[in-house]
Order: C-alpha cells, then sequence, then structure tokens
C-alpha cells in the first residue's frame, strides 16, 4: 500500500496533523525527558530538558548521571527511597525533587522513572520524565507553611487549654473544701454553743445576780448567744442549699404563688409594708424552685429589715424582658446602701452595712451564690435615703 | 510487652545458626528480598522491622528514647533474646549496620559474624575524615522528604500494576513498602544522618564483613576503608557497583561474597 493510500483514508484530517513525526516530538514534548543506565548515567537526552537545565548534550550524555542533577538532599533521596523501589517494584511516581541548572539555579520538578529489564531480567536502563512545577511548588510550600503555622497554634492551644483545666480542677476543688470546711466549722460551733446555752439558762434560774446591772448584761449575753446561733444557722443553710441544689433540677415555678406564699410566713413590721407584685412581663420562671425560694425569701426579708422607720414601706417585685432573658427585680423604698462606700463588699460573707439592725451578713452573699449558679448576675442600685432595687439577671 | 510483634519479626529456613537482617534507613524488611531467602536452606533467617518502619508498632516510637541508634540496636538484642538466639550471623544495611554492630559490641556472645553493607559510621565531613556530607546537605535532605510527603498518600498503591514478573510481591506489601510515618521519617533521618559512631569501630570484637560498593554517593569509598582500618577483625570487600543498595543492585555478587566470608571464619 502506498503512502498517498494511507492519506487517502484520512479525509476529514487537518493536512499539518500528519507532519507531527515522533522524534520531532520526544525532542520537543513539554516535559523533560532522559534515559539512564542502571547506575544513573545519563545516555539519551530531549532538548526541552536540555532547554530547562541549560546544558549542551555533549556536556550531559556519557558525562554526567541523573542524580548529579539532583541537589545532595535529592541525591540521597533518590539512593535511599527511589533505587530500592525502582529495582523491587520496577517504576516510581511523583517524586519531587529539585534539579540543579548549569548555573546553579535550581528547578523544582516532579519525575517519575520507569526500570526496563533485559533478556535475563538484569536492569538495563531507566526512563526518566522531569515535569516543571515551579508553580506548584510555590503553592505547596505556602500549603506548607500553613500546616506549620496551623501546628504551632494547636499546640499553643492545646497549652492553654491543659493551664485552663489545671486551673479549673484547682478551683473545683478549694471550692469543695471550702464547703467543707464551712460545714464542719458550722457543725463543730454548733455543739459547745448549745451548751453554752443550755449551761445559761441553768444558771439564771439557779444563779441570783446582786449587782443590778446583771440584768442588762444577761440579756446582752442572751442577744451575743442569738447572734451566733443565726450565724452557724445561716453558715448550715449556705452548705446545705448547696448540696441540695445539686439534686434538684430545673422547673417552670409561677412566680405570684411563691411571692405570696413567701411574703406571708415574712414578720409583719410597723407600719405595716405594702407589696406590689407584677409577674405580667415574665410569669414564670426556669429555676430550681428552692433556689427560686431562697433569693425571693433574702431580698423580700432584707427589704422588711432595712425599711426606713420613717416612712410605711412599700415593695415591688416585678419581671421584665431585657434583651431577650428574664429579669427579676426587687424594689424598696427602705434605707438604702451607699454603693459608693460598700459597693464591692456588697455580696461578701459576713458583710454588714447597717449595724444598728440585726442580721447574719449571710443573705445577699447567698443570693448572689445561688443567682452565679443559675448562670445569671445580680444588679444594685441604691441611694441612701431613697431605696434599693436589685435586679436579678438570668439568662435566656 | 511483644518485641516479636512490636519489630514485625518473621522468621524462616532452617539451621542450626541464625541469620538476621536488619534494613537501613528509607525501607523496611522487603529490602532483603533478593538476599535472604538463599540463605533459608542453612540458616533459620530472621526478618525485622525496626521502630518507626515498615509494620513494627510505630505507636511505639517515642523521639525522645530512639534519639541515638543505640535504642534501636537495644530492640535487635531484645528481640535475639525473644527467640533465644545465640552466635548469628548479624547481617544489617547502611544504618541498620551500624545498629547490627552495636547490638555486637553490647552482648559479644549473640552474634558470631558481623556483616555490614555499606555501613558509614559518620555522614558528615570532620577534620581528617571524608563522611561525604555537611550539615546543609542534610537539611536539604529533610527539606526534600518533607515536600514528597505532600504527595504520598497516593503514590504508592498503582506502583504494582503492570509488573507481571514480579507478581510475587503481593499489594499488601507494596503499599507499606518504603512509605513511613512522615515525623517519624524525618527524625530517623536526623538520627542517621548526623550521629557518630566512629569511637565504636574500635570497640568491635567479632568477625565482620564491610561490603563496599564502588560507587556509593551515601557510604563512599574512603568511608568503607576507614572502617576497615579501624576496626579490628575486618575484612572489607568492594562490590564492583554503582549506588548504595548492593542488595537490590547486585545481588548474586553481594550473596557470593557474604558466603565466602561465612565460609572464610570459624563457625562457633
Amino acid at each position: 500500500m502506498s503512502d498517498a493510500a494511507d492519506d487517502e483514508q484520512l479525509p476529514e484530517l487537518d493536512l499539518r496533523l500528519t507532519q507531527e513525526n515522533l522524534d520531532e516530538f520526544y525532542e520537543h514534548a513539554p516535559c523533560g525527558y532522559c534515559s539512564c543506565l542502571p547506575d544513573g548515567t545519563l545516555i539519551k537526552v530531549n532538548q526541552t530538558l536540555l532547554d530547562l537545565l541549560g546544558y549542551t548534550r555533549n556536556e550531559l550524555v556519557a558525562h554526567m548521571a541523573l542524580q548529579d542533577l539532583f541537589t545532595i538532599g535529592g541525591r540521597l533521596h533518590y539512593e535511599t527511597h527511589c533505587v530500592p523501589l525502582l529495582l523491587l517494584q520496577g517504576q516510581v511516581r511523583e517524586i519531587s525533587y529539585l534539579l540543579r541548572r548549569k548555573d546553579r539555579t535550581t528547578l523544582p520538578v516532579l519525575m517519575n522513572c520507569a526500570l526496563l529489564r533485559d533478556a535475563d531480567q538484569q536492569p538495563l536502563v531507566v526512563r526518566v520524565t522531569l515535569f516543571d512545577i515551579t508553580e506548584r511548588r510555590k503553592y505547596e510550600a505556602e500549603l506548607l507553611r500553613a500546616k506549620d503555622h496551623a501546628e504551632q497554634q494547636r499546640e499553643q492551644l492545646a497549652k492553654a487549654n491543659e493551664q485552663l483545666q489545671r486551673k479549673n480542677e484547682q478551683l473545683t476543688r478549694i471550692n469543695a473544701d471550702l464547703d467543707s470546711f464551712v460545714y464542719t466549722a458550722s457543725h463543730d460551733l454548733r455543739q459547745p454553743i448549745d451548751n453554752m446555752a443550755g449551761l445559761f439558762t441553768e444558771l439564771k434560774h439557779s444563779a441570783t445576780f446582786h449587782d443590778p446591772a446583771a440584768t442588762s448584761m444577761v440579756l446582752m449575753f442572751e442577744e451575743a448567744l442569738q447572734q451566733i446561733l443565726d450565724t452557724i444557722g445561716g453558715l448550715t443553710a449556705v452548705v446545705q442549699q448547696q448540696r441540695e441544689l445539686e439534686q434538684v433540677p430545673n422547673e417552670a415555678v409561677a412566680l405570684q404563688p411563691i411571692t405570696e406564699e413567701i411574703i406571708r410566713s415574712l414578720p409583719g413590721i410597723d407600719p405595716p409594708a405594702t407589696f406590689t407584685l407584677d409577674f405580667s412581663a415574665i410569669p414564670t420562671l426556669q429555676l430550681a424552685r428552692p433556689s427560686l425560694h431562697s433569693m425571693l425569701f433574702n431580698l423580700l426579708s432584707n427589704a422588711l429589715k432595712y425599711a426606713d422607720p420613717s416612712r410605711p414601706a412599700h415593695i415591688r417585685v416585678s419581671t421584665a424582658l431585657v434583651d431577650g432573658a428574664p429579669v427579676l427585680s426587687v424594689q424598696d423604698n427602705g434605707r438604702g446602701i451607699n454603693l459608693e462606700r460598700h459597693g464591692p463588699e456588697l455580696f461578701q460573707l459576713f458583710r454588714r452595712f447597717h449595724p444598728e439592725v440585726a442580721g447574719s451578713g449571710m443573705g445577699l452573699y447567698l443570693v448572689n451564690r445561688l443567682v452565679r449558679q443559675a448562670g445569671g448576675r445580680v444588679a444594685v442600685e441604691s441611694k441612701v435615703g431613697q431605696g434599693t432595687t436589685f435586679r436579678i439577671f438570668l439568662p435566656r | 510487652m511483644d518485641v516479636l510483634k512490636r519489630n514485625n519479626v518473621t522468621v524462616s529456613g532452617e539451621g542450626k545458626q541464625a541469620m538476621v537482617f536488619v534494613h537501613g534507613f528509607g525501607c523496611n524488611q522487603q529490602m532483603w528480598r533478593l538476599v535472604a531467602p538463599v540463605f533459608a536452606a542453612d540458616y533459620r533467617v530472621v526478618l525485622l522491622d525496626l521502630v518507626g518502619a515498615g509494620r513494627s508498632n510505630l505507636a511505639a516510637y517515642d523521639p525522645a528514647h530512639y534519639s541515638s541508634l543505640d535504642a534501636h540496636a537495644e530492640d535487635v538484642l531484645q528481640v535475639l533474646g525473644a527467640l533465644d538466639l545465640h552466635d548469628v550471623v548479624l547481617v544489617g544495611h547502611s544504618v541498620g549496620a551500624i545498629i547490627a554492630m552495636l547490638a555486637a559490641i553490647e552482648e559479644p556472645t549473640r552474634v558470631a559474624q558481623l556483616v555490614l553493607v555499606a555501613p558509614s559510621p559518620r555522614y558528615l565531613n570532620d577534620v581528617g575524615y571524608t563522611g561525604g556530607f555537611e550539615p546543609v546537605d542534610i537539611n536539604d535532605l529533610l527539606e526534600d522528604m518533607g515536600n514528597n510527603y505532600l504527595g504520598w498518600s497516593g503514590a504508592f498503591t498503582p506502583v504494582v500494576m503492570g509488573q507481571p514478573s514480579r507478581s510475587e510481591l503481593t499489594t499488601e506489601l507494596n503499599t507499606s513498602f518504603c512509605s513511613t510515618d512522615p515525623a517519624i521519617a524525618q527524625h530517623f533521618a536526623r538520627v542517621t544522618f548526623l550521629g557518630d559512631n566512629r569511637a565504636d569501630l574500635l570497640l568491635v570484637r567479632t568477625p565482620s564483613l564491610i561490603l563496599q560498593c564502588a560507587y556509593d554517593v551515601i557510604a563512599p569509598l574512603a568511608v568503607g576503608t576507614y572502617m576497615h582500618r579501624y576496626m579490628p577483625d575486618s575484612e572489607l570487600v568492594v562490590l564492583d557497583t554503582s549506588g548504595h543498595c548492593p542488595h537490590l543492585s547486585v545481588p548474586q555478587a553481594t550473596i557470593a561474597a557474604i558466603q565466602q566470608f561465612l565460609r572464610s571464619t570459624p563457625t562457633p
């Protein structure tokens, strides 16, 4: 069959395509080709690779080995990694190296190799293709940098987290220690104080006092005794409430009935106090019932205790929605607190601001603690001589 | 801890004496495929993967513990202990040869003969010593390793395709062949290429064969002659081949040299 007949079988193709010849394609392929002996000696190199490296054919063929084109790191990698793979498996793929040009600059490439064997299965020749990956390498370097950076951040974060965890465990331990200390202290104090109270009652019956001042001293002693008993009672309540709360689940508690019930249980004062309840904005709160009871009881009994004797007490209990979260307010027209002086200590245990009124210094401490436990916070507004408003901000 | 599992130990062959093979940097026990089976007729052949390589227990690779080659030598001795082996022929390649040498120094009764394939006690050049490399070259290698791990995940599975003459290799072996955890490989590269075991050469009392390739970039001829000079009972054989892996490139010559050496040294 003649060439002309061959051509006639391709009528649809552009005739220029038939000029594509394999030698031409090998020399100017869009990637570097070379072949070498099993020891790496170069025996054939295409023009593309010569152009990439800046060498002439005579400088490379028979004079240099494939390994000589790599950086020394690449050479180490080639000998320890690629050669074993080539000899055992016949090929390696997608190995990333830097080639050293004649002018000593480097060129990042991706290399595939295949080993050909002769009829006796002895290694004969290695065929190599090399792709210029300059742009890709830049991108990979970015990736590596980002990866290293992320790794560093992860380590820092893990360290910070570990510290936080340790601190947290420490705090939990201290908190538990404190609770058990308060419990033990109140328990251990109670016994001798009860004994003292009993002994004193006996003493009053059996002893006769000749000093006229004795009667008022006995009264003062009894008052002091009562104060100690109240304090111990308060301490016990704090710890007990804490322990109970750990078991009581949150529930929807209707505010109107629970507030009315608390008001009924409070001692009467003279002149009598008036209460205004307005729970129209939020009629129920999602809280542990004993917790809410204790908050309201302490705030309301404070409002009565610190009422201004010169005018009838008026107390307003209400709810509102602020930024989508419930707020419970207790407002009175009592003596007020000097917040500039006492603000920072307001919620501390055993802090008293009205020495003329009896109290244990437990109430506000307890309220604050319960509110924080529920995930909320307490705010106070007060003017001396005008009254005080407590606002309990609860979570949504 | 099961040391045989830890080092992925495989035992085959028959014989009074055992022949134990320790692979080098960048690979695993598969490296001995063209050499070890020949000896199975006369020896109990023991292959192992160093911890961190091949199918060893990678979780056991604690970089602090494996910060020197002594830890690997200790592992080899534990394997010999677990198999109750004495007077073995201990064969090591490259860094594995140094590990084998350290094991022989530590417990001489366990090792009757040492075969060191392409060994080097120090890769870095020093005053009066040509190791072949400068520190910057080793950093270069570590960087090249880093660059290659980007593409490594998928680079190994298709390798077996179209290799009928090598079909005895199972896919499983190929997928694990020479692919290691990048962090471990880089750490092992540091330990291997930055170490210095020249002082240990003088302590070797075991009859040793140094198998040197004539043209080896990793362990040049000068290194082989240096070792031979400082090892009291050593024999140097230069194989006329290039590269760092004569047991792969010229397995027949490698086998012949080892057999010659074993015949010439008295078996205990």
